[in-house]
């Protein structure tokens, strides 16, 4: 078997999320862990690792931001169109041993897309876990993803939306203007069996570390999503390393002692 | 392991019938020396270790792994014909091991296919061929079918594999068995550094002597017998935009566009990390991952380098 | 899918860019399936003046007539590409930036003297590029590559490794080594280090890197023997107005090595 080689799968839906992000639900199965990523490829124009965001063995879905060629192309594909992917790579959030703890989600504008895969994966499990905890960052109200979704959060956990700047007035799903390290800060957090997972922009996440760390919260304690360039997934090409840890076989999920402030470097 | 003996009056005639069969690649003498293809036995030049290493002949610098025509994705695993490398110093051969395991753990078939058939045939310096050798430093693994020790009149041959010894078998009339014991290996005038341990050393300042000399030009990476680092980007086919192909090709962690994600963010955008990426990714975390260094003492990045960074004396610096 | 619209101009220049789009031989007659190539004053007579998906325009800006053109062109593109060291970096027409009128005086044709000139400068200091095709004269296959990328709405990035980098793949032995003054560390690659394949050191026609280490190249050289005023006019030949610092580097105290 080619691990290179990419498998024809098809696109079952479209969602525009934001002006400049979407959602593509494709017809892989697979077994996903939360936090796992595959390679969309788009022949002629490349590969991307993209993070799944769901959690379910008849499909993926895909939350996509348009920043490179790969992505871009990725934003033209609509149901019945063919897709090629392959995967899922990668260590995800150990959601298995982090049964009966208090779960703490902070996710940074596209960062929040692998933290929905956790989400998804906490609904269907709901019991293994205690208190949940969502802090979601965006810059402005546009960009908020997971609009549908984020009403059910509200009714089932603990959640804060907040946006860095709210230039128009628009209604904004109870979001509050402010950088989420703000929310992070007032919030009561007990260190006490809770777990916090992180994903999203380098100065986001670094400073929401220190604010846990603030708190108390020890480095095994918290959980980080690490975003880099990739070209195999398959532990080879090594342009995703950090400190002699490849993203793409012993990541994405780091727990922070293993890679610690490396992780912005 | 056993130990034959070839006469070198018969050496041209080992190496013709080597010839016969399979495509034979050794040192020879160019503008620099080079790993070819030889046409003559006479070609082979065993004074110098070439100054380019072997690992484009398993690696090559671009290398086609996908046709796709719109449809469907197409393999081009390649099938090389039946290769002797002859000449290959010990540092080349566990660099070969080394590429072996990255290339293994991944599963990769085109590295895969380029290593099958290939037979490797070492050659033990007698002493250290550079003044920037320091092979001695580091773990030496025997990894080769066959050993060449030189010893003036005659080669002694060492087997290392059944593949070794099937060639001594099929080319019996040029070799007999030798009742010596195995020489040294140890080779002189090669243990230059003097730091096992570089992971202490991470933040020291001496560090930009080194980084001050470094025009991160990527000769290093690219003359390096064991770097394997490679990115991968699609071709369009002019005359159809549907069709194309995907190939590898060398990248260096020299360069700044080794860790650009989209977005233009370069996570080792200072000159500093990427340099001591490479020496770390050589030293220590090839070693975390595998129990033995990535580098193999061979010091072709410091004899290619244009400014001549030696890393082994700015380690050696380092600890006193 | 209707076919983007291209042209291909030249403002001051030799053509030789041009030329190079036109040597993709072998894939000409492909190509023009793919785009409509409606406007190429130098293999064609009609060549309307409207609007274009991409223009490529070669050559630097030497006089009014340059810049007007440059001006309308910009206007009618979507995407503006500067075509080749020219347009570029200035190349070679822009060293007469760093040197005297009585240099160069006695070497004009008479009619040419009495004409209007302005700095020879490249495009972007007139007006706004949308990509650059460096080289004197840029890489045939990057070309092609750029354009299927537009067709494809997936532009290639540019190079901005250093030459040697394509330079160490080929094999080549370093002509530093040999005593030569080969700009590839500090020059970006992407014309598979056509030169120093062919034993010629780089001049660095493709302008500089964003990550040269200038200090270090020229200590470099200093040390292979080179003098300042040597180093100066070498750097200065094809990218000269893309090395504002040269002056300040070269002879100012903070050299290694």
């Amino acid at each position: 078997m080619n691990p290179y080689l990419p498998q024809r799968y098809q696109v079952l839906g479209f969602t525009r999320e934001s002006p400049d992000t979407f959602t593509l639900t494709v017809n892989m199965r697979s077994k996903p862990a939360p936090g796992q990523f595959v390679q969309v490829s788009v022949p002629g124009v490349g590969e991307a690792p993209i993070s799944i965001c769901s959690d379910s063995r008849s499909h993926i879905k895909l939350n996509i931001r348009e920043i490179g060629n790969v992505t871009k192309a990725l934003s033209k594909k609509r149901k019945g169109d063919a897709l090629w992917i392959r995967g899922p790579y990668g260590k995800g959030y150990p959601m298995k041993e982090l049964e009966g703890k208090n779960l703490i989600l902070i996710g940074g504008g596209c960062g929040v897309a692998p933290l929905k895969g956790v989400i998804d994966f906490i609904e269907h499990h709901r019991s293994r876990y205690r208190d949940i905890r969502l802090f979601l960052g965006y810059r402005s109200p546009d960009e908020i993803l997971f609009k549908k979704e984020l009403k059910e959060w509200r009714k089932k956990y603990q959640l804060e939306v907040t946006i860095d700047q709210n230039q128009h007035g628009a209604f904004c799903y109870d979001a509050k203007v402010g950088f989420v390290t703000e929310a992070i800060k007032k919030a009561p957090l007990d260190p006490h069996a809770s777990v916090a997972f992180l994903c999203g922009p380098p100065v986001m996440m670094k400073a929401s570390i220190d604010l846990l760390k603030q708190k108390g919260f020890g480095e095994r304690q918290i959980f980080v999503s690490a975003e880099r360039l990739m070209y195999c997934a398959l532990g080879v090409c090594c342009h995703c390393m950090i400190r002699g840890k490849f993203t793409c076989v012993d990541g994405p999920v780091f727990r922070y002692d293993e890679i610690g402030a490396y992780a912005h470097d | 392991m056993r130990l034959y003996r070839l006469e070198k009056k018969r050496f041209a005639e080992f190496i013709g019938r080597l010839m016969l069969d399979a495509e034979v690649i050794a040192p020879v003498k160019k503008d620099v020396v080079r790993f070819l293809p030889i046409a003559h036995p006479e070609e082979v030049h065993l004074e110098k270790n070439a100054f380019f290493p072997l690992k484009e002949y398993f690696f090559p610098q671009n290398q086609t792994l996908f046709q796709f025509d719109g449809k469907s994705f197409m393999a081009q695993v390649p099938k090389p014909k039946k290769r002797v490398f002859f000449g290959v110093r010990r540092c080349d051969l566990t660099a070969i091991r080394h590429q072996d395991i990255a290339f293994g753990e991944a599963g990769d078939p085109y590295y895969e296919a380029m290593r099958k058939s290939s037979l490797l045939i070492g050659y033990h310096c007698p002493k250290a061929p550079s003044p920037y050798c320091f092979c001695g430093s580091l773990p030496q693994i025997e990894y080769f079918d066959l050993m060449f020790f030189d010893q003036q009149t005659h080669f002694l041959i060492e087997t290392g594999s059944g593949e070794g010894e099937k060639a001594v078998e099929e080319h019996a009339e040029v070799f007999v068995p030798a009742e010596t014991p195995k020489p040294d290996t140890k080779i002189p005038g090669a243990d230059r550094l003097h730091v096992g341990n570089i992971a202490p050393l991470y933040d020291h300042p001496d560090w930009k002597k080194g980084v001050d000399l470094c025009l991160s030009c990527g000769a290093c990476t690219a003359l390096c017998p064991t770097c394997y680092c490679f990115e991968i980007h699609d071709e369009l086919s002019t005359a159809d935009l549907s069709a194309g192909k995907r190939s590898r090709s060398w990248s260096s962690c020299q360069l700044p566009g080794f860790t650009r994600v989209a977005g233009d963010h370069v996570f080792r955008k200072e000159r500093e990390h990427r340099f001591k990426h490479r020496i770390y990714h050589q030293l220590e975390y090839f070693k975390e991952k595998h129990g033995v260094p990535l580098c193999v003492g061979c010091g072709r990045c410091i004899e290619a380098c244009p400014t001549r960074i030696d890393f082994v004396k700015l380690l050696n610096g380092m600890k006193a | 899918m209707t076919k983007l619209k291209v042209g291909i101009y030249g403002i001051t220049g030799c053509a030789g860019c041009q030329l190079s789009v036109i040597f993709n031989e072998d894939e000409l007659l492909d190509l023009i399936e793919v785009v409509d190539l409606k406007a190429f004053p130098f293999i064609k007579e009609v060549n309307p003046d409207e609007q274009y998906d991409l223009i490529f325009l070669e050559g630097l800006v030497a006089d009014k007539g340059d810049l007007e053109a440059a001006k309308k062109l910009r206007k009618n593109a979507k995407i503006l590409v500067a075509l080749g060291a020219c347009a570029v970096t200035g190349c070679v027409p822009a060293y007469r930036n760093f040197t005297l009128k009585q240099n160069y005086e006695h070497l004009l044709y008479r009619k040419i003297r009495e004409l209007q000139d302005v700095q020879p400068t490249p495009v972007d200091m007139h007006v706004r590029v949308d990509y650059y095709l460096p080289g004197c004269p840029p890489d045939k296959r990057q070309i092609l590559a750029f354009i299927k990328g537009a067709v494809k709405g997936a532009i290639p990035r540019p190079t901005d490794n250093p030459v040697c980098v394509e330079c160490r793949q080929n094999g080549n032995a370093c002509l530093l080594e040999i005593g030569k003054p080969c700009l590839g560390p500090i020059t970006a690659g992407g014309c598979n280090a056509v030169c120093v394949n062919g034993g010629l050191e780089c001049w660095g026609c493709r302008g500089p890197t964003k990550d040269m280490n200038l200090p270090l190249m020229i200590s470099l050289l200093k040390r292979k023997g080179f003098d300042e005023k040597f180093i100066q006019d070498r750097m200065r030949t094809f990218a000269g107005l893309k090395l504002p610092m040269l002056k300040e580097v070269l002879h100012g105290k903070n050299h290694h090595a």
